[in-house]
């Protein structure tokens, strides 16, 4: 019966990382031809004035830096928020207010992106750290509710067995809960980074830059080729986004887990 | 703002419904979709890591970088704003699908061929009612995050809202460029909150009586 549980369990572990492994090798892959192909069609398309003069390197890689940098930038204000807040609301002194916390973050969800960032635009004033604001404030409400939900998860025994070896509470917090929630952390930055680098996209909408310039390009002039190589280098640089938060995920998981 | 609601009262409410009416329509194409998808990699086992990659992967383009790839193929309007709101609407409901299916025991699977019912009442009348309180958790994320899609959509002229956002960001420093976007911002989240509690009331009314939590 044991051993039947074991294996049962080394079976799902396996079939679990090899899901993980396909995605870690498959991302860079998948990137990695998609972009190939799109440099050669590049190279070799017959491009007018204009499409050449959108599609050029230089003007793609300024755009891709700013996207990018939306993105980290913003992934990094919604994780040094969401996470300590997070950890605050499950500490036992503020614990009744996790629920309605978590309630207000899933209706949070219902409100559109773009209405967001351009309400947020007019509010405030066009540009970058506007288009910052806007991002986290979006991002910040999955983050939250997802650091709450998992620390919760964390085996009650666990937190009464150490604080009977005589721990305090922060150090339980420290050698105990965030050990075992470092996991739902880093998940927690991997969907910072993921959400953030889908909105960035929006950027371009309120002059804060980011490869959504080309498909508001594309659409102006209705050129097919700026349409479809803006939405193929946003896809990729989204996957590569969502694969260096893979890896950061797989690094910080403790090796007990 | 009072002002500019009651002057357009007519259109917002014309807009909301289109909007409602375009989510409604996609995610209910999705879901069929998606519950097809679900059955075929139930069935092949080996298909399963590959659906989990096309919806974590899918899941992750951003829905502009879509919208961009498809207006060449599908043009402008309403058919590039149903392309796209039924890829992301499929995702989640795909997922949960397969996890729901899966879930369902073996035994009941074959107790039900056993008094003689074939593969489509065993899906009918067994796995689809098992499997549907997760399903339809899945379809609850759909129509929320669709909601917001379907207002992208709407700069490539799709139907909706999200066209009030457009406009307000176009007439920005104008009397009612902030009347256009609040209004259509505050309307999605309650239009929204509203599908999402119809979707609670249709879960307690659909879900076999067996299986009812409380």
């Amino acid at each position: 019966m044991s051993t039947e549980t074991t294996t049962a369990r080394s079976e799902r572990r396996s079939r679990l990382s090899r899901e993980d492994l396909g995605l870690l090798l498959g991302l860079p892959i998948l990137c990695a031809v998609v972009l190939g192909a799109w440099a050669i069609w590049r190279a070799t398309a017959d491009l007018d004035d204009i499409e050449s003069r959108a599609l050029a390197w230089g003007n793609i890689l300024t755009l891709a830096g700013e996207h990018l940098l939306l993105t980290v930038v913003g992934a990094l204000v919604v994780v040094a928020t969401a996470v300590p807040i997070g950890i605050a609301l499950t500490r036992p002194g503020m614990k009744r207010f996790a629920t309605p916390v978590v309630g207000v973050a899933n209706a949070g969800q219902a409100a559109p992106v773009i209405g967001v960032i351009v309400l947020f635009a007019m509010w405030l004033s066009f540009g970058f750290w506007t288009a910052i604001l806007a991002l986290s404030l979006y991002s910040f409400l999955p983050v939250l509710r997802n650091t709450i939900v998992r620390l919760q998860s964390v085996d009650p025994t666990l937190v009464e067995a150490a604080r009977g070896t005589g721990m305090s509470n922060a150090t339980v917090l420290r050698r105990v809960e965030l050990p075992l929630a470092m996991p739902v952390i880093m998940t927690g930055v991997r969907t910072a980074l993921v959400l953030l680098v889908g909105t960035a996209a929006f950027g371009t909408f309120i002059s804060a830059g980011g490869l959504g310039a080309l498909i508001v390009v594309g659409i102006t002039l209705f050129r097919s080729p700026i349409l479809i190589s803006g939405g193929l280098l946003m896809a990729v640089l989204a996957l590569l986004v969502d694969w260096a938060g893979r890896v950061l995920e797989f690094l910080a998981t403790p090796k007990g887990m | 703002m009072w002002q500019f609601v009651t002057d357009r009262w007519l259109d917002i409410a014309y807009r909301s419904y289109q909007h409602v009416s375009l989510v409604v329509q996609s995610v209910a194409l999705a879901t069929v979709i998606a519950i097809a998808l679900a059955l075929l990699v139930t069935s092949y086992r080996r298909l399963e890591p590959v659906a989990n990659f096309v919806s974590s992967v899918g899941l992750t383009i951003p829905s502009l970088a879509l919208l961009g790839i498809m207006l060449p193929v599908v043009g402008i309007g309403t058919i590039p704003a149903v392309v796209v709101v039924t890829f992301y609407a499929s995702l989640p409901i795909l997922r949960n699908a397969v996890v729901g299916l899966q879930g369902v025991d073996r035994n009941l699977v074959e107790s039900a061929r056993g008094m003689g019912m074939n593969g489509w009442t065993t899906f009918r009348r067994v796995r689809l009612p098992l499997a549907w309180p997760v399903i339809l958790a899945g379809l609850r994320v759909s129509t929320q995050m669709s909601m917001g899609v379907a207002a992208i959509a709407a700069y490539a002229l799709g139907p909706g809202l999200g066209s009030y956002i457009f406009t307000g960001l176009t007439q920005i420093g104008g009397v009612n460029a902030v009347n256009y976007a609040l209004v259509a911002t505050i309307a999605i989240i309650i239009l929204a909150l509203l599908l999402d509690a119809l979707l609670l009331v249709l879960g307690r009314v659909t879900t076999s009586e067996g299986i009812r939590v409380s």
